[in-house]
């Protein structure tokens, strides 16, 4: 049986996707994977609920034996000084700048280059494509210190740059949204393209919308993965004042002493703005490909 | 320092006596210099140009002794100015360091925070010769000859850690357990340490803490047992310091490697907050307990440091520890207009004058005389007992790391061995041997 | 919609077109790829044939490094504790990951919440993650193996405390942190599954699996094709959570292949030896990937 959707037709009768219809399940079933549900998540959030216990400690108090639950005394003044002992603000600044502009022009450059190789025909192409993909087997501790050395000699070590530059213009990017551009079919962009729409309006206009959900997946990891990331701030951002989420936590991380209360408060206020993104942005995870209208 | 500065600039005289006496300019406070006395001009020395270097450290709010280091010098050295740049602490510093340096953006001096990465720096020829510097420097500072390689000196330590004994006054009494006295063998102590388990160990309470870097076992084997040398390829003089350890594990009067690791216990949680009565660790502790004293996130109690146990009585009078110096070194990239200034600066921080301001902020100084011992003991917090005094001003400190081609290598293999040992999932015997042919196979060159 | 023209439409052939088109929608990406990955990693591929220890020249030695990886143990070792985490790692996330997928995409109430919550794992503090999995691992007090004891197993696991369960220990919490991340991604996948043909297979009389095996699994082959390349080169590449969980230990049980070569740079300062065992690695995850990719290439018209 072929793989991808047959027609054109059918392709663009894609509606609001969601499970199969599934015949009605009995009400005791559903209870129960409710229950087990909602058990799983209990024990997938132990070390979130763990984060959130330690950050209402004092530092002496955050590994015992055995583990204190509940705190005692709660500390609340651990949100105050957070915010007085360091530049929190300045990091969620920076780390959101960060983490918006790479999820940004990752999504971009990405799906443009994916375009590229999905639906261009030249020479060469798979073979640089796999050269693409090749380079995310390298592990970049291994190349960490030669791009440093570029970096700096192009001047955008110790700025923002440096990290746009670092994540970017990465393959993850071209490679997931060439998965998701080779399942939409060829016909239809030859009726586009008879229609007499250039290569850039087929981009626009039918790749985009037909791959949401990609591009919403792409944006959140790519968004994810710059916020939490530490060993490219770490060598990239050195002046306080350009400083991440990371990287400022650590400097509670001294040579003698080390404020682990503290760094659990401020991991804590680092969940949070990326749960609520990605529980605001759930719909266009499971959202339906838009259907753009174009004739049939 | 920089108040004072600008009361010596308020009064004429004052700026005037300051230029005749220490040729100095006062140009370095304000950007106007001041018109001199009459009579001032006349003075022989020329105003040096101010001169501002840049020195890597870290963690500036959290840690003084950089900037009582360099606001010391600057107030005796009004025209140089040490502006510090913040790295990340830990072996973040080294990894921020080492590519700065590769990437030539790196500070005029930086730390160097132990002597197991000196090698590293100084084989990379990134540290300046300054055995003229060394010269200068006489007996009562300690640790020079440590940065020494083919007869130069390639850094001067400005600060020198030893590991002490830490014990918990009240609970030793609650205990009535007898103090260290000062001539305890590892027996004693772990004799010591049973008794007090017996008498108030109990629930997460302990006789002792021991922490888990290798250096808790391996530090006090390297400097004390008879042969010692990890450079040697043989470790079999570990295997008695293993077993003591192991046997203290096993019976249960310190915490077990396995919970303290998986459980993340800090040493500081552990002594501070009175779940251990005694403690071996390294004096930097002394300023990092009385600071948590402060913010209250240590107990209160009464407590003294003793020597480290030794292995026999014969170096009662001059207890063995070790601890790896502090040092400060040039960066060789640094413009060669400011290198007398760099190499003045490093002839300040090892002498008397630096090793007061830092006694006086609680750190060990590689300078010790009676008057660094004095201003310690002076500060507010600390054990002035006369054990505790001895304990601080006479020791044979060992370096931690030698300083070798090796030391790394070695340092990482010996690294692997403790945690197999210590984690109880290899025997002593097997995990010596796997590391001995471990550096057989892979110490090369 | 009809309207947006392109200038070139319809002054060159189709295939010309197609070929400047597809070279120009690369370039931004490309050029920006070349010059600030491209380039560090072929100075990586020089330097393991040299002699390197970062601050000066480099000194060129040819297959030294290879020759000397060769009889390296701890090579060896770190070879072989990366093949066997990815062993593992890879079905686990794998069979996880989809399942979540399957589970969750679905808009019933609640799922929006079941989703974040999956996905919580990726999203927390790698540190947090690894202090809480060891403090749930601890052999004596921990919760797990209280748990196995309740139950009756009398000699529960060491877990991270033991040469023989550290990695073990390790896969699980890779999965757990993972399964969300790729989550998302067959999320996506799944998004592409024509509804009318669940439909066609129900009339059909499929039941659920069959349904799964012959509708879902066809329609998202290259969705799983992305996520088991990816999955597979960053299992082999499996960095920081080894070195916050276990940091390679106890002895040298969980150390992997990229621990190997930054602990060879930053510690042994021998970045030339470090970079062979990086070349080691890509060229065992770029064959991965090859062969997945003709194994995906047989199955499916490209």
């Amino acid at each position: 049986m072929s793989a991808a959707p047959t027609g054109f037709q059918s392709a663009m009768k894609r509606l609001a996707p969601g499970a199969p219809a599934r015949p009605s399940v009995s009400l005791v079933a559903r209870l129960l994977s409710y229950l087990a549900l909602i058990a799983a998540a209990m024990a997938i959030l132990i070390p979130f609920v763990w984060m959130v216990v330690s950050s209402l400690k004092r530092t002496n108090d955050v590994f015992t034996v055995p583990i204190q639950w509940i705190p005692n005394p709660v500390q609340w003044s651990n949100y105050e000084d957070i915010f007085a002992k360091a530049e929190m603000v300045t990091w969620i600044q920076n780390t959101l700048i960060l983490s918006a502009v790479v999820a940004f022009l990752q999504v971009l450059t990405g799906s443009l280059a994916a375009y590229g190789f999905s639906k261009g025909r030249f020479p060469g192409r798979r073979v640089l494509f796999l050269a693409y993909v090749g380079t995310i087997a390298v592990p970049w501790q291994a190349y960490m210190i030669p791009q440093f050395i570029l970096f700096s000699q192009l001047h955008i070590a110790n700025t923002l740059w440096s990290i746009i530059a670092l994540q970017a213009f990465g393959a993850f990017g071209v490679f997931l949204m060439k998965t998701f551009y080779d399942t939409i079919p060829n016909e239809l962009i030859e009726a586009a393209r008879i229609d007499g729409l250039g290569e850039f309006g087929i981009y626009r206009h039918i790749m985009l919308p037909l791959s949401i959900p990609a591009i919403a997946s792409l944006g959140l990891l790519m968004f994810v993965t710059t916020w939490n990331d530490y060993l490219g701030p770490l060598l990239y951002l050195r002046d306080p004042s350009i400083w991440t989420i990371q990287v400022g936590l650590q400097s509670f991380v001294g040579q003698y002493d080390t404020e682990y209360a503290l760094i659990m408060t401020g991991a804590v206020l680092s969940v949070l703005p990326v749960a609520i993104i990605f529980a605001l942005g759930q719909r266009y995870f499971i959202e339906g490909i838009a259907t753009t209208g174009i004739k049939g | 320092m920089y108040m004072k500065n600008r009361t010596k600039w308020g009064t004429g005289l004052a700026v005037a006596a300051c230029l005749v006496l220490t040729g100095c300019s006062s140009t370095a406070v304000t950007p106007t210099p001041a018109t001199p006395e009459p009579g001032a001009t006349a003075t022989p020395t020329p105003v040096p140009e101010p001169v501002h270097l840049k020195m890597a450290a870290w963690l500036l709010d959290s840690t003084p002794e950089f900037k009582t280091l360099t606001d010391a010098f600057h107030e005796a050295n009004p025209y140089i100015t040490i502006d510090l740049v913040e790295y990340k602490a830990g072996n973040d510093y080294d990894t921020q360091m080492i590519a700065d340096l590769a990437a030539g953006s790196a500070p005029d001096l930086y730390i160097l925070k132990n002597l197991r990465n000196f090698f590293t720096y100084q084989d990379g020829g990134q540290l300046m010769d300054v055995s003229d510097v060394a010269a200068e420097y006489g007996g009562n500072t300690k640790g020079l000859s440590n940065y020494q390689v083919d007869g130069k000196t390639y850094a001067i330590p400005y600060r020198q850690d030893s590991w002490y004994l830490f014990y918990d006054k009240d609970m030793f009494d609650k205990a009535g357990v007898a103090y260290p006295d000062g001539k305890w063998t590892w027996d004693d102590y772990a004799a010591a340490a049973d008794k007090l388990q017996k008498a108030i160990g109990g629930g997460d309470v302990y006789g002792a803490y021991m922490h888990r870097w290798q250096s808790c076992v391996q530090g006090f084997a390297n400097a004390q047992a008879p042969g010692a040398d990890i450079l040697s390829g043989n470790f079999d003089y570990m295997k008695p310091y293993y077993d003591r350890v192991l046997a203290m594990q096993d019976s249960g009067v310190q915490v077990s490697f396995n919970t303290s690791s998986t459980n993340s216990l800090t040493y500081q949680s552990q002594f501070g907050k009175q779940k251990a009565a005694m403690l071996i660790m390294g004096s930097w502790y002394v300023a990092a307990y009385l600071a948590q004293v402060g913010t209250g996130d240590a107990d209160k109690f009464n407590w003294g440091i003793a020597p480290v146990p030794q292995l026999d009585s014969s170096t009662f009078d001059n207890p063995v520890t070790f601890g790896d110096p502090t040092a400060i070194g040039i960066n060789p990239a640094i413009d060669s207009k400011k290198t007398d200034a760099a190499k003045k600066f490093l002839a300040f921080i090892a002498g008397q004058e630096a090793a007061i301001a830092l006694a006086g902020i609680g750190i060990t100084p590689a300078y010790f005389d009676d008057a660094v011992t004095s201003t310690y003991f002076a500060l507010e917090g600390v054990p002035k007992d006369a054990l505790s005094q001895f304990t601080f001003g006479t020791h044979d400190t060992k370096p931690e790391n030698p300083v070798s081609s090796k030391t790394a290598k070695v340092q990482g293999i010996l690294g692997d061995m403790h945690t197999a040992i210590m984690s109880e999932s290899t025997s002593v015997d097997d995990a010596i041997a796997e590391a001995e042919s471990r550096f057989a196979n892979e110490v090369t060159d | 919609m009809s309207g947006v023209v392109a200038p070139w439409r319809a002054s060159r052939a189709p295939r010309a077109r197609r070929t400047l088109a597809g070279l120009t929608f690369i370039l931004p990406n490309f050029i920006g790829f070349a010059v600030l990955t491209l380039w560090p990693v072929l100075v990586l591929f020089y330097m393991a044939f040299t002699k390197w220890n970062i601050f000066g020249g480099s000194e060129w030695v040819g297959l030294d490094n290879f020759a000397r990886l060769v009889g390296d143990r701890s090579f060896h070792k770190a070879l072989f504790n990366t093949l066997y985490y990815s062993a593992l790692h890879i079905p686990l996330t794998l069979v996880a990951s989809l399942g979540l997928a399957l589970l969750l995409n679905t808009k019933l109430r609640g799922m929006a919440f079941f989703r974040t919550v999956a996905f919580f794992p990726y999203i927390t503090s790698i540190v947090a993650v690894a202090v809480v999995w060891n403090m749930l691992f601890s052999p004596d007090v921990g919760f797990i193996n209280q748990g196995l004891r309740a139950i009756g197993i009398a000699d529960p696991p060491g877990w991270t405390t033991s040469t023989d369960w550290s990695m073990p220990a390790v896969i699980i919490v890779g999965t757990w942190r993972e399964a969300g991340y790729y989550m998302l991604i067959f999320l996506a996948g799944l998004q592409t599954v024509p509804k009318e043909l669940y439909e066609a297979a129900l009339t059909d009389g499929a039941n659920t699996w069959q349904r799964f095996v012959h509708v879902t699994l066809p329609c998202i082959r290259p969705t799983t094709f992305f996520v088991m390349v990816i999955l597979t080169i960053q299992s082999l590449k499996v960095f920081d959570l080894v070195l916050v969980m276990t940091n390679g230990g106890p002895g040298q049980s969980t150390l992997v292949l990229s621990q190997f070569i930054y602990n060879k740079g930053f510690i042994d300062n021998e970045f030339g030896y470090g970079s062979s065992a990086a070349v080691v690695l890509f060229v065992i995850a770029l064959g991965a990937t090859i062969f997945q990719y003709l194994a995906n290439r047989r199955t499916v018209e490209l």
